[in-house]
């Protein structure tokens, strides 16, 4: 079992592995690589430097929504350690003046980086651009290249513009709204359809959706199409889009990350397993 | 007399450009040649009508799966081809020189212009959109929808308003795509009726952004908005 440690303690981490483990390179004028972090268990010094609650480098705060679950699921595919503040939306808890420090939007997800002068972010793609570049391993979900990244920004972007926004209206009207509007209620559905539609095309022969890689672009987009039913489509049409969806349902970090902040019950099976269809 | 050969000679001509931009007059149009226009990249207009769904044809769809433009070609990079306008600004910063005026290289600035784009991108465009749709496109007159979209258009503004409190500029008060973004959207609030009465920060910063020779230049690619007009007599525009 290990955890990851980050913010300064990787920094007295490298310094005292640098005195005791290594008493040969007792330079503290060398340059420093920037290496992963690894715990040094060879002699147990490890277990002093746990992180106690206050000192994890995030604090998330979030509801169990799809914009929500983006950002645990990527906390936990990069192993950083976090604190999660719930945010209840029925009680409007998000516009209230503390949280618009934080957000001026009054929206979830936010994350506080404590590693970086308290440094906030508020837009859920915005988040996890920022997590993949300043954490270590971030590359496994943003590749550096410039094509490659684009790819995956063309489909982040993609999904903040409209798979969320469209599925949004399509459960607001579903199921929010006072009055029963069919043309709104066939707009929004027809639309995310076609997104979907557009989704399943792209999937045809790839297990990811850009580079073939999985990245940010398949955390942002599978989080909404988990709750396709509350847009009220089926995905009996978009077999590449079930495919994708059921592989990334698998993923630990994925299941840990649609548990936080709390288990929708409807989301899982009795074995604790994610339940994708 | 020299004659221009359509052909040979255009196509030396266009194949020099580095960029194709595939777009309309619309606000997500006008972000990427604004943009151009900005870092100085020498670009052909390839105009998309949209009345006759010319989107959504094939051979369009091969560069944008999702069938909408803004969309980029760019030739000097293995005829790379980019979709989502936000993606495409982002895509030029990056790759073209003079970049880093619209896009901070420091991970806490570039974020902050991150936060402002997926903004707009999340929130702005489609929220004003519906709004335009209920508006001016839908065949019956919703008022719900027309209420519930032009408040939210609002809220967004009121949202914008205060974040230019004291500033000048969006993201580390530096001009950045993330003006951009939102600025070819909030130029158009007329059209959702909403009124900027209300936001006096917003409208300064309007009427600096409009000032912009590569603002003024990009608004009328691939040519003025017939229905929606925001220039002056003397070609500057009205925010």
């Amino acid at each position: 079992y290990q955890r990851r440690v980050r913010g300064s303690f990787s920094k007295i981490n490298s310094m005292l592995k640098r005195i005791i483990l290594a008493p040969r390179s007792l330079s503290f004028n060398s340059p420093q690589t920037h290496k992963p972090y690894k715990p040094f268990t060879r002699n147990g010094l490890y277990k002093q430097y746990q992180t106690s609650p206050d000192k994890k480098p995030i604090t998330l705060y979030t509801a169990p929504t799809p914009n929500g679950w983006k950002v645990p699921i990527t906390l936990e595919e990069l192993e950083i350690p976090y604190n999660v503040h719930h945010i209840h939306i029925q009680k409007n808890e998000q516009k209230e003046p503390w949280f618009l420090k934080i957000n001026p939007n009054g929206k979830i997800p936010a994350i506080v980086d404590h590693s970086n002068g308290d440094f906030s972010v508020f837009e859920s793609a915005a988040i996890l651009f920022y997590l993949t570049e300043k954490f270590p391993g971030g590359e496994k979900l943003l590749p550096k290249d410039l094509k490659e990244r684009t790819r995956v920004l063309e489909w982040s972007f993609f999904q903040m513009s409209s798979l969320g926004p469209m599925q949004g209206q399509a459960g607001h009207f579903n199921r929010a709204a006072p009055e029963k509007i069919e043309y709104a209620i066939k707009r929004y559905r027809d639309e995310t359809y076609r997104v979907y539609s557009v989704l399943d095309l792209a999937l045809e022969g790839k297990e990811y959706l850009a580079n073939d890689r999985y990245s940010v672009a398949d955390i942002l987009n599978f989080t909404w199409v988990l709750v396709h039913e509350f847009g009220g489509v089926s995905l009996d049409e978009f077999k590449n889009l079930k495919r994708w969806g059921e592989r990334i349902a698998k993923r630990p970090a994925v299941v840990k990350g649609i548990g936080v902040p709390e288990k929708r019950a409807n989301l899982f099976n009795e074995d604790g397993s994610l339940k994708f269809n | 007399y020299q004659r221009r050969v359509r052909g040979s000679i255009s196509k030396t001509m266009t194949e020099k450009k580095p960029i194709t931009l595939y777009t309309s007059p619309t606000p997500n149009g006008w972000k990427v040649s604004i943009a151009l226009e900005e870092l100085g990249i020498p670009y052909n207009v390839h105009g998309i009508k949209l009345q006759t769904n010319e989107q959504k044809q094939d051979w369009f769809l091969k560069i944008n799966p999702n069938g909408r433009i803004p969309a980029i070609v760019d030739h000097s990079n293995g005829d790379f081809a980019v979709f989502e306008s936000a993606a495409i600004l982002v895509y030029l910063a990056e790759n073209f020189p003079g970049g880093e005026k619209l896009l901070p290289k420091d991970l806490k600035q570039k974020t902050q212009v991150l936060e402002w784009s997926f903004f707009q991108m999340a929130g702005v465009g489609p929220m004003q959109g519906q709004a335009n749709h209920f508006l001016h496109m839908a065949p019956e007159k919703i008022e719900y929808g027309i209420k519930r979209y032009t408040d939210e258009t609002k809220r967004l503004y009121s949202v914008l308003d205060k974040a230019l409190e004291g500033k000048e500029y969006l993201a580390n008060n530096q001009y950045s795509i993330a003006d951009i973004l939102n600025f070819s959207w909030v130029l158009i609030h007329d059209f959702a009726q909403v009124s900027l009465d209300g936001f006096p920060n917003l409208k300064k910063w309007g009427e600096r952004i409009a000032k912009r020779p590569a603002v003024v230049k990009g608004l009328v690619v691939p040519e003025k908005n017939p229905r929606i007009n925001f220039f002056n007599d003397d070609g500057s525009v009205k925010f």
